[in-house]
């Protein structure tokens, strides 16, 4: 069976906070893209709106639609909410003996500030009460220290109906090295415990680190009931509803996997949303710009996510943590790096006692939101500011799907702000929007430089619904010369989850030295490695128009404890010149990452991974031409207005002047607008500061140029 | 945000430009987070990597702490600007390239094992703008014994550490290759400390890079005016929440456990002034014993701190830590004081942590008996043999000598107004920002085994806010024999509880032999060699307690019992908390159990 065709299509969802945005791709006319609000209760029925309204597009009905459908590419922020909300499963957790506290304890530190002695300690992710010791122990060279007594086991494993247990979670010490007790009592519990979902650390992670192998199968047990009751019912509804195609869900390490894998691993769908953003950003970095190092961002309505591509590759990070960052609960796994920044749209700006402006860290989130919204929100935040400065049109905020106060933005920060700084409201909105940029350059400033990139020189690349509005005074902070602002900017993250390939990683730990280095050990691991990599080809990756195999290895010099992410430049390391080559390339590597290299030292290598990708066809990204017959890539809110107005608005160097708008739908190829102006779409406002230019591209996108004098 | 009240409000000054200040001292604390960032992920030694026990700061040109992001504050409260001054004393033509090293007791360095790097950032004008600071706690600083707290010194020669006062290592962004080899000669693991020496050179030169940037951005005039501007703001803030306090003066009294040098302990007083009207805080520090034959000294940078983390630990989180804040308090020290100005020869290898502890708690604690929602109850002691110094030949294959300070499970937290103790607080001084080590890195590194780690039920200090419960800790070598050094205290003087609140259960170190039988108890101070087969028992304090347990409000007691923290008979007896069978609150009894006394 083929997995694409030319008449068939493929959908993007991305299950967000406040929208559900949909992108549909194949069909001769481009991309289609459409937006609805989340339906938090039932996210299906927000995700049935969302094809009701592309079936109205296409003028079919939408059992018609989904059957046309191969895949449905679907991003969820189900396990997030589960977790934020305490709503997963009662788990169990079954330790080595005489270390019951592990998640208890965390790994130390985790206070949020130096003397705020507020806060109280985070409660474990699995309770204490429901945490028991197993008699086994295995040493650190894999040796049995301690057989396991099965004996006692069973007879614990009994006790755990008493405590109404739904899910058991397994991690004993050194399983990475010698798996041989968890398997067995993986065995022992399928046995007494029959139904009950369970997950082995080895299994799900195997990475060196008791805490976060611990949190891994954690989560991810008490994840599985719920997660595969949720995709099991929105295939079920899907099928009802006419489609017959694959259900693919994006994983939080940018790849998309079949529904029933995820529903056998459902930590990988944590966060599978915000992982998308950087898929499309890399597509459009090269698409419109030809660069592959970029900094993506995705504002939304009040929030705002950053990441960095460097060199055309993924952000990574091992810090994958749910829920607050501090008292969060860490994944264990990396993952596609997206760092929200504590300063987007809903951020609320204040004054303290000395007179010192804040913006952040509270937030008012989408509901209830910023004082606009008029929802219940009073207090002044970012949004308030840019359209008490005329930057956001009430009347035509998200396209007109929600009409703000301005009065209550204006007197939210007169009253938060200009009072206590003795600014009129148009400086006090300036002045907060100023802060929030200057957060969200630290934050960018702080990625790149992890990354080992110069800001200055770096494209830009705007999605969501929000980013418009700073990404000129960002780009100019950080001297970065051209923003791009995609056509489909809005559903970035959906677009991106389009674009994702089928994609697997497998792992496992081998610590060997680039000193005395053991070739038989490392080509026995990668070759086990490459045949689960095979396997996974032959199996779901079956028909795939191609599949690739990338190799890395977490290594470090010896004593550090930290290892750095190193590529492989093959799926071999057999003579001594390849281990040289190693070598070479980590100091590098951490040369440009910390500016020091020891040459003289060797190398640790500690996590061997190889990663699999298997290309299903990627769809033509091209928009439908704003001049296409139908307009129908447009939403149905676009009010298609094609005069050039002007607007009150206020610009911290100019001050109050009536400032050009032009509506992106009027604009073609090539057209230029300078600033002070605004460049709006149903779904966004594109602000383009004095002295700043904005050109439309043949791909659909804006291109921003913040730097730009000579006008 | 409350207001100022307007009696006291210091009107006087001019409102500050609250953007400007705000953008900038983001810029500044950028610059100290990329400093922390770049040292936190290239050190070599666990106790940097893995506990984080490093700080980075920037001063200003006049020897002022500007920024000093997530640091220690034992770290840099004081100390960076005594050995800034004294850089420019010592080094009177600095130019752009130098680098110094700083870790002497007796020129503003906290302890001999925290070496600070110094470099002074130089305009394009040659002008002095800024010093930035790099200070990492070396896994070994060379003393004469393998430990870096060498409680046993009787004076800095038996100490023996390098001792480094303001010696230049770098000219020219070139290094001394003379100076480095000192080091490489005298201490243990020598490619382990190049490593940690390197990743100090590299936050300090990444400071540097970043302040020149801004240097060149907006131009010295305008940062001077922020300087003067965020000085006086931190001080408005300081004056408003001093003035929030109630007015007094309390004298609180504790005691160290008994090391050699001070076989009765050592007896440490403080006496804190609070005065709202002029928003000022004094701590007296001067009726204390002698400098004593001991490592136990203070310097006068850790005195200093010590005084300083107490009265912020009170105050809350409202108050940025800056040479502002700071005008408004006075720390008198004496010379040749134990808690006060070390006189050289006097050993001062201990002083980040017993009786800078000491000092720190009985300041957060006079504060808490001066009124209710003040100060804090005291934190655990912190140093019992899960945090001992390990030594020994690896014997395995690829394996050599080696030397590091574990951190293993210790909690420590102590009740305050609001919140219970934190898990993971340590100390006072490390204030929760230290790591703990992994069971299984610390097993792949040395050759040792971590038999057990748990939480100690009914081991809290009780209180309407209860300390954390301290921790077990049992761990022995694997195939060679273990030489462990600690410093610890709490076990004859636990941590104290303050207005009603009970203090936390004793610290205790033990050796079980390989038969399983539990010895006697090793002492504060101890160095050990454990054979194979043999397990280090350490028993960490438990935080105390704020206020009277029979406040604590039945539900928490009711989750301290479900989760183990606090057994039944605990809950009844402590805090007159009955609970049925089925766990759940058995209200009648409870009222009956907190109405008698």
């Amino acid at each position: 069976m083929p997995l694409i065709n030319d008449n068939r299509l493929r959908f993007g969802v991305d299950t967000g906070g406040t929208f559900t945005d949909l992108v549909v791709a194949g069909d001769s006319g481009g991309l289609r893209i459409f937006k609805r609000p989340t339906t938090p209760a039932d996210p299906v029925e927000g995700l049935l709106d969302a094809l009701d309204a592309a079936a109205q597009d296409f003028g079919c009905t939408r059992q018609e639609l989904l059957a046309r459908g191969d895949q449905l590419v679907f991003g969820t922020t189900r396990a997030t909410n589960a977790i934020v909300e305490g709503a997963t499963a009662r788990t169990a957790l079954l330790t080595t003996a005489g270390h019951p506290d592990t998640l208890t304890l965390r790994e130390g530190g985790g206070r949020p500030s130096l003397f705020d002695y507020s806060h109280e300690y985070p409660a474990p992710y699995v309770p204490r009460a429901l945490t028991f010791e197993i008699p086994e122990r295995v040493g650190a060279g894999g040796e049995i220290v301690t057989p396991l007594d099965e004996a006692k086991t069973r007879a614990l494993l009994r006790t755990l109906p008493d405590h109404h247990t739904e899910a058991i979670a397994v991690c004993l010490l050194w399983s990475i090295v010698e798996p041989a007790h968890e398997l067995r009592l993986g065995e022992l519990i399928a046995e007494e415990l029959p139904g009950i979902p369970f997950t082995l650390s080895h299994q799900l992670n195997p990475a060196l680190r008791e805490y976060r192998r611990t949190s891994s199968a954690a989560i991810d047990a008490s994840l599985k009931p719920l997660m595969s009751t949720f995709l099991q019912q929105l295939g079920e509804r899907l099928r009802g509803a006419g489609f017959e195609g694959r259900l693919l869900i994006m994983t939080s390490s940018g790849g998309t996997l079949d529904a029933h894998a995820v529903a056998a691993a459902p930590i990988h769908s944590i966060g599978s949303g915000p992982a998308a953003a950087p898929v499309a950003g890399r597509h459009f970095a090269q698409l419109d710009a030809a660069r592959d190092t970029a900094i993506v961002t995705d504002a939304g309505g009040t929030t705002y996510d950053v990441s960095v591509l460097r060199d055309g590759v993924l952000p990574w990070t091992r810090e994958s943590v749910v829920g607050h960052p501090t008292f969060g609960f860490t994944t264990g796994f990396p993952s596609v790096d997206t760092t929200s920044i504590g300063a987007g749209g809903g951020s609320i700006a204040w004054v303290d006692d000395g007179g010192l402006l804040h913006v952040g860290p509270q937030s008012a989130g989408a509901d209830p939101g910023p004082a606009c919204y008029a929802r219940g929100g009073v207090r002044a935040t970012v949004t308030d500011a840019c359209v008490a400065l005329g930057w956001i049109d009430p009347a035509y905020f998200l396209g007109g799907e929600l009409t703000l106060d301005g009065d209550a933005a204006r007197a939210a920060l007169q009253r938060d702000v200009g009072g206590p700084l003795g600014l009129d409201v148009e400086a006090a909105a300036a002045a907060v929007v100023q802060l929030a940029v200057e957060r969200m350059v630290r934050v960018i400033e702080e990625l790149t430089l992890q990354q080992g990139i110069e800001p200055a020189g770096t494209v830009m690349i705007g999605g969501g619904g929000g980013s418009g509005l700073y990404s000129c005074a960002i780009a100019r902070r950080l001297g970065s010369p051209l923003v791009a602002l995609p056509a489909v900017a809005a559903t970035l993250s959906a677009t991106g989850v389009l674009l994702s390939d089928l994609q697997t990683d497998v792992a496992e730990t081998a610590v060997l030295s680039s000193g005395a280095f053991d070739h038989a050990r490392a080509e026995q691991v990668l070759r086990r490695l490459e045949l689960r990599c095979r396997e996974f080809a032959e199996g779901p990756g079956a028909g795939a128009l191609g599949s690739e195999i990338t190799y890395s290895v977490e290594a470090r010099y010896p004593q550090q404890v930290w290892e750095i992410e190193l590529p492989l430049r093959s799926g071999s390391i057999a003579t001594p010149a390849d281990v040289a080559t190693l070598r070479e390339d980590f100091h590098r590597l951490h040369e440009s990452l910390f500016a020091v290299a020891d040459r003289d030292a060797e190398v640790e290598l500690v996590t061997w991974r190889a990663r699999i990708r298997c290309d299903l066809g990627s769809p033509d990204l091209e928009i439908a031409t704003p001049d296409a017959s139908t307009g129908s890539s447009r939403p149905q809110s676009d009010r298609g207005v094609a005069v050039l107005t002007t607007r009150r608005a206020h610009f911290a160097a100019i001050g109050t002047t009536d400032v050009p708008v032009h509506r992106v739908a009027d604009l073609s190829p090539g057209d230029r607008v300078e600033g002070p102006a605004f460049v709006e779409s149903p779904v966004t406002t594109v602000v383009v500061e004095p002295g700043a230019s904005a050109e439309l591209a043949a791909s659909g996108t804006l291109l921003l140029r913040p730097l730009e004098t000579n006008r | 945000m409350s207001q100022p009240d307007a009696a006291r409000e210091p009107a006087a000054a001019p409102q500050p430009d609250g953007l400007r200040l705000a953008l900038l001292n983001n810029r500044f604390e950028g610059i100290s987070r990329a400093m922390m960032n770049t040292l936190l992920r290239t050190a070599r030694s666990a106790i940097l990597n893995t506990a984080r026990d490093f700080s980075c700061c920037v001063l200003t040109a006049g020897d002022e702490l500007l920024a000093m992001a997530e640091s220690l504050p034992i770290h840099v409260m004081s100390g960076p600007d005594l050995m800034a001054a004294h850089m420019k004393q010592a080094h009177p033509n600095l130019k752009r390239g130098d680098a110094f090293l700083n870790n002497s007791p007796y020129h503003g360095n906290s302890h001999a094992a925290d070496w600070s790097l110094l470099v002074p950032v130089i305009d394009d004008a040659g002008v002095h703008r800024y010093t930035v600071l790099a200070k990492a706690h070396l896994a070994d600083c060379g003393n004469a014994i393998p430990t870096t707290y060498s409680a046993a010194a009787r004076d800095v020669y038996e100490e023996g550490a390098l001792i480094f006062p303001c010696v230049q290592v770098q000219h020219d962004y070139q290094d001394r290759a003379d100076v480095l080899e000192m080091a490489r000669t005298r201490i243990r693991v020598p490619e382990l400390w190049h490593g940690d020496f390197l990743a100090l050179l590299g936050a300090a030169r990444i400071g540097e890079r970043r302040l020149l940037e801004l240097l060149d951005e907006l131009g010295p005039q305008a940062l001077a005016d922020y300087e003067r501007d965020w000085f006086d703001y931190s001080e408005r803030r300081m004056a408003d929440a001093i003035g929030r306090l109630p007015a007094g003066r309390a004298v609180t009294r504790g005691r160290h456990d008994p090391v050699p040098g001070a076989p009765d302990g050592v007896p440490v007083q403080v006496a804190v002034d609070v005065d709202p009207q002029a928003g000022r805080i004094a701590v007296d520090l001067t009726d204390n014993p002698d400098c004593l034959p001991c490592g136990l000294n203070l310097t006068r940078a850790t005195s200093k701190t010590a005084a300083m983390i107490g009265i912020f630990t009170g105050l809350g989180a409202e108050v940025p830590p800056n040479a502002g804040s700071f005008r408004r308090i006075e720390v008198r020290l004496r010379e040749n004081c134990v808690v006060g100005i070390p006189r050289h020869p006097h050993s001062c290898s201990a002083a980040t942590t017993n009786l800078s502890e000491l000092t720190a708690n009985l300041v957060a604690g006079a504060l808490a008996e001066l009124g209710e929602g003040c100060g804090m109850a005291a934190t655990g002691r912190n140093q019992p043999p899960a945090t001992g110094v390990i030594s020994g030949v690896d014997p395995r294959e690829h394996g050599g000598p080696f030397v590091n300070q574990l951190m293993l499970a210790v909690t420590g937290g102590a009740g305050g107004p609001v919140a219970d103790g934190w898990l993971t607080t340590l100390g006072i001084g490390a204030a929760g920002f230290l790591l703990r080590d992994s069971v299984e890195i610390d097993e792949m590194k040395y050759p040792i085994r971590v038999h057990e780690q748990r939480l100690i039920a009914d081991s809290e200090g009780a209180g309407r806010r209860r300390g954390s419960p301290g921790a077990h800790v049992e761990y022995g070598p694997v195939g060679c024999e273990l030489e462990v050094i600690w410093l610890s205290d709490g076990t004859e003087n636990p941590a104290a509880g303050v207005r009603g609140g009970l203090d936390g259960a004793p610290a205790q170190q033990r050796l079980r032999s390989a038969d399983g039988t539990l010895g006697g108890e090793l002492g504060t101070y101890a160095q050990v060699t454990v054979a194979p087969g043999e397990r280090l028992v350490s028993i960490s304090c438990g935080g105390a307690g704020y206020g009277p347990p029979r406040e604590r409000e039945p539900a928490r007691v009711v989750a301290d019992v479900r989760e183990g923290y606090v057994t039944r008979e605990r809950a009844r007896d402590t805090y007159r908390v009955a609970l049925h069978p089925d766990g759940t609150l058995d209200a009648d009894t409870t009222t009956r159990l907190r109405e008698t006394r």
